[in-house]
């Protein structure tokens, strides 16, 4: 009798253990998410395991701390108090060279660069024909019926004073001045990516940090499996593909995340600096990359450049696409699928 | 009695493993059939951050989320969408019906945010 009971007792304890077995349990503590609704005009979600809630929302606090300095440094619309951003770059343009924080001289020179190596398709100095876009977008979406596309000759106009050579980046004196006194620096194909990059690099291991579609990981879970991002269908719905990651960063470039309509037309937000209207290639275009920064760079250029000239860009980088065109048809880089888990 | 008797298995004691296997294979079958996609699926409804309201994707339901603008969430077929609002661009309604865990949407002009929380679901999503 007494055996009988033992060997009750030891199925039983198996069984607890096959229970278990099913769900994934992670190497150290619990799982948190934390977001916000106030960085970079999107949300901001950030996910970890931690030993107690209080030790995830320190960290998760931290994180949002840090893209808070990138968000008003790179703001064009509003100024801080005591901050010299983007927007008293742009107040100044022709007029004096601003002091600014190094972060934002290290931002110019990383637009320099992906300005060269893309030939121009992310401009940071585009921000006189973005803001006239910005403009009849904002207005569109407040009062659709009254909905206007830019004048063609103001788009024109604003495209002539879109040379970054106008930018003049003096990282020694830490100074930045536009010389030409219309041209405007708006730099939204990269700023999310930028910060994400630059925050996740002093980011404790094995969180996820998604601002607004910019997907970054420290590091896979701490237990070691890799991290599970869904790349959204632009129809809207249930999720096109989903992608195992454990490290790196997942941008998605798309025509339904910011746009308006103009009789019974979608206008998004991604403008082609040759026609100054928005890029008609692709619907969403999906980047792979170690660094988010380019990443988030790479996808603008890529969904205003056809597919061969788009994996050129791949290949020098060593990035990865998923390109998704108005029909529905979906083209991947060679390396692309290996990420791909359903 | 000889004292090898003591290691040997008895008929009752194969009974007894054989009973308990059967149990934990009822009982495993049984939680996994239970284990519906969205069954496990809850929509937590956050505004301002603060969790305001948790439904499980379930049956039908409607409810109306008020603030600066009115968002109305619409619970039906396992899924969830904002059917309707009148905040600026929509995009919280465009975003169409979920049902992933990890998957939300999110309003920001009235500052919600529509979380699945589950098993088997994504971390994020990009798009």
């Amino acid at each position: 009798m007494k055996r009988t009971l033992l060997s009750l007792i030891l199925a039983a304890l198996l069984l607890l253990s096959g229970c278990k077995a099913g769900q994934a349990v992670p190497a150290s503590g619990e799982r948190y998410q934390a977001s916000f609704l106030t960085l970079f005009d999107t949300v901001t979600t950030i996910i970890g395991y931690a030993e107690s809630k209080e030790a995830f929302t320190a960290q998760a606090q931290q994180i949002h701390d840090d893209l808070l300095i990138y968000h008003q440094l790179f703001d064009i619309y509003n100024t801080y108090p005591d901050i010299q951003n983007l927007k008293t770059v742009n107040d100044n343009a022709g007029i004096a060279p601003v002091q600014v924080d190094r972060k934002l001289i290290d931002l110019l020179l990383f637009c320099r660069e992906i300005y060269d190596s893309t030939d121009g398709r992310v401009n940071a100095a585009m921000g006189s024909v973005l803001s006239l876009w910005h403009a009849c977008r904002t207005e569109g979406i407040d009062d659709p019926e009254s909905a206007r596309l830019p004048e063609e000759a103001a788009l024109k106009q604003a495209a002539e004073h879109t040379d970054f050579d106008a930018v003049c980046i003096d990282p020694e004196a830490g100074t930045v001045f536009i010389s030409d006194p219309l041209t405007r620096l708006d730099v939204g194909a990269v700023a999310k990516g930028y910060a994400v990059e630059q925050v996740c690099r002093s980011a404790p291991k094995g969180l996820l940090i998604s601002v607004g579609g910019n997907v970054c990981a420290t590091g896979p879970r701490p237990d070691g499996t890799a991290w599970v991002v869904g790349i959204q269908n632009p129809n809207g719905g249930d999720n096109l593909h989903t992608l195992r990651i454990t490290g790196g960063s997942v941008v998605t470039r798309g025509d339904s995340q910011r746009y308006y309509t103009v009789d019974g037309k979608q206008y998004h937000h991604i403008i082609d600096p040759d026609t100054g209207m928005p890029g008609t290639y692709w619907r969403s275009v999906t980047i792979l990359c170690d660094d988010s920064g380019l990443a988030d760079g790479l996808s603008t250029a890529l969904f205003l450049l056809p597919q061969e000239e788009g994996q050129k860009l791949l290949d020098r980088f060593g990035a990865q696409a998923m390109w998704v065109d108005a029909e529905g048809n979906e083209y991947l880089s060679p390396g692309f699928s290996d990420y791909i888990r359903t | 009695m000889p004292q090898a008797n003591a290691f040997r298995f008895r008929r009752g004691d194969f009974v007894a493993v054989a009973f308990v296997f059967l149990c934990a294979l009822a009982l495993s079958a049984g939680l996994w059939m239970h284990r519906g996609p969205s069954d496990a699926v809850m929509a937590q409804i956050y505004q301002d951050g603060t969790l305001i309201e948790e439904i499980p994707l379930t049956g039908n339901r409607t409810l109306t989320v008020t603030g600066s603008y009115t968002n109305v969430i619409t619970v039906a077929d396992g899924k969830i969408a904002v059917t309707s609002t009148d905040c600026p661009g929509e995009d919280c309604r465009h975003t169409g019906w979920i049902h992933v865990a990890g998957g939300s949407i999110v309003c920001l002009p009235n500052r919600v945010e529509i979380r699945l929380v589950g098993d088997g679901g994504v971390d994020a999503v990009v798009g």
